[in-house]
């Protein structure tokens, strides 16, 4: 066959494909009765309501001399480890706000950092596009800085997020500029799955975030500059077990749901949404209209323990706390008393549930816990 | 030899010479490339198929709505309390929470957890103040939690002394309900960050006055 007779050939191919997608986008929104929102308030359910004391900001945690991009609580123990663009991790205890640990990276430009299951070590990841892991119990060098004791390279790309795999701390997986994700066995540095790539069924664009599902390990999501969140299992790397749609720009970040069978997405189109992971149904958006004409960017998103509240960080500076089963705000922790100055780049809940640390370009980090005492119907 | 004048030359003159170009191979790479994208097209075409087939035997949104709003239901979320419980100990973590300083419901002074604090404390629990039911130490039936219980929290995993085995069960006077204290105390690296804090008491551990939340209680 020669290459022109390829190129039909592909033209044809594409729009197969486009008119498969339409298909299914159509026959999808018929099974769409209702969302959240519509079950919930037509089952009677209220709003959350907060006061303005209710959720309070605890601590302020100050150190970085650079923007926070993300941080990661312990499983346990309430510490947290948190990296900056002036280079460095930072490990601290949130109850009273010491720095355990004050990493210096190889290389400044960090974007992710995790804590292992068992809290010994801390990974991190950037635009060397490797992900260098740090045991906290290592002694230091002659300079009083914590060594690297592995690094996992391998991408072609920056990396931009990381998670370990929960309950062992062999198994990390990376997203990366390079439209890839990665599963690494951190025991022998080397790549156990790779999913997606050029030759495979996967992102189109730079994949931005992941996600592991914490009722089957073997499930996770990642978030794409290609507008789509893909569901992967870890022994099929081949092809993604679902794909996504919905959002209309870059999905920044992803979370499972705490019941894990939905995850939620964060998007460049400003909106959150809630999807289902057997079914693949957009189950709610969460959208507020902004005050002026620009969108702001959802930058972070994290689930209360219960599912109940969804926190959302954006890069105006807001951090809204939506009702996820009314698809309202309840709350906005970036207009309270004592918020941050700049945009929240990250958020995480305590592993417990109890407390809301969030990270900002104004270098510090916020513990939000709730102050106050409420019912709700 | 000089050409013979009058006589025009019959040998055809010769084309001026010019590289030759080079023989045409055929575009593999190009041509491998096309094929690896059709394949892939065609490998997503039927993954599309086969999505449209699952797609028919999907029940509707609002069977997955209602589990989402009974999962949602059926937990309790600490930052959203949902019952008013013990009103006497609510009184008193009110009055501290109308300090200027600190608002302290968030300290649970059993457990040093963030939760709200409106329980009743475990029978096992030396304090007299709070009431965590919520908190894991609730189940312990030893004499003290203070020995066996995973809280509180507190209990030597932050004690900053070289010297602590940083043990659950650790009896050390730093650990037990002595750390955190202030600033410049030895034992502890405990930093106020609050400008308004009224320095109630004295540190145990030393002779300077402190807000922190423990020791203002024990």
């Amino acid at each position: 066959m020669s290459v022109a007779e390829l190129k039909e050939r592909h033209a044809a191919a594409t729009e197969t494909m486009n008119n498969l997608r339409e298909r299914l986008r159509q026959r999808r929104q018929q099974l769409l009765d209702t969302d959240v929102a519509g079950y919930a308030s037509s089952h009677g359910r209220t709003p959350v309501t907060f006061g303005p004391t209710d959720l309070v900001c605890c601590r302020t945690l100050q150190g970085h001399t650079g923007k926070v991009y993300s941080l990661d609580w312990t499983p346990e123990r309430n510490r947290i480890v948190s990296a900056s663009q002036d280079g460095r991790l930072i490990v601290w205890n949130s109850l009273t706000s010491q720095k355990t640990h004050a990493i210096k990276l190889p290389c400044a430009w960090v974007m992710t950092c995790a804590f292992s299951p068992t809290s010994q070590s801390v990974a991190c990841g950037g635009l060397d596009s490797m992900c260098s892991i740090f045991n906290l119990n290592s002694p230091t060098d002659r300079d009083g800085n914590l060594p690297v004791s592995k690094t996992l390279s391998g991408h072609k790309g920056y990396v931009s997020c990381c998670q370990y795999v929960p309950d062992e701390d062999i198994h990390i997986i990376t997203s990366s500029g390079d439209r890839t994700c990665v599963l690494w066995d951190i025991t022998t540095g080397l790549r156990t799955s790779v999913f997606g790539g050029e030759f495979q069924s996967g992102h189109t664009a730079d994949v931005l975030s992941v996600s592991i599902n914490g009722s089957n390990s073997r499930m996770f999501v990642s978030g794409s500059c290609d507008a789509t969140a893909r569901l992967w299992d870890t022994r099929a790397a081949s092809r993604a077990v679902r794909t996504f749609h919905g959002h209309e720009g870059d999905v920044n970040t992803v979370k499972f749901f705490p019941d894990g069978n939905r995850f939620g997405t964060g998007s460049d189109d400003g909106t959150c949404r809630l999807f289902d992971i057997r079914t693949g149904h957009q189950l709610q958006v969460y959208y507020q209209q902004p005050s002026d004409n620009e969108v702001p960017h959802v930058t972070s998103i994290a689930f209360s323990i219960s599912g109940r509240l969804l926190f959302a960080g954006y890069s105006n500076g807001d951090c809204y706390v939506w009702d996820t089963l009314l698809a309202r705000v309840v709350l906005n922790l970036g207009s309270l008393q004592n918020s941050h100055d700049s945009r929240i780049s990250c958020l995480g809940l305590s592993a417990d549930g109890s407390a809301l640390c969030t990270g900002s370009w104004d270098t510090n980090l916020k513990i939000w816990a709730f102050g106050g005492y409420r019912k709700v119907i | 030899m000089a050409a013979r004048s009058g006589v025009s030359s019959s040998v055809p003159s010769l084309p001026p010479p010019c590289p030759k170009s080079p023989p045409e191979y055929p575009d593999l790479y190009g041509k491998r490339r096309e094929t690896a994208k059709v394949q892939m097209l065609e490998r997503e075409i039927r993954f599309l198929e086969e999505e449209l087939k699952s797609v028919e035997s999907l029940q509707s949104a609002s069977r997955y709505c209602k589990e989402v709003t009974d999962f949602v239901m059926a937990n309790s979320d600490p930052l959203i309390p949902t019952s008013q419980k013990n009103r006497k100990s609510y009184r008193f973590w009110k009055w501290l929470c109308g300090l200027s300083c600190f608002n302290l419901s968030w300290i649970c002074c059993c457990c040093y957890s963030w939760h709200s604090c409106h329980l009743k404390c475990p029978r096992s629990c030396k304090c007299s103040l709070c009431d965590c039911s919520s908190c894991k130490c609730y189940s312990c039936n030893c004499n003290s939690c203070l020995s066996c219980c995973t809280i509180p929290k507190w209990r030597c995993c932050s004690c900053p002394k070289s010297s602590c085995c940083r043990k659950i069960s650790c009896s050390r006077n730093c650990c037990i309900f002595q750390f955190p204290s202030c600033t410049d105390c030895c034992c502890c690296g405990w930093k106020c960050c609050c400008p308004k804090c009224p320095k109630i008491r004295p540190c145990r551990n030393c002779t300077k006055t402190c807000c922190n939340p423990c020791c203002l209680l024990f």
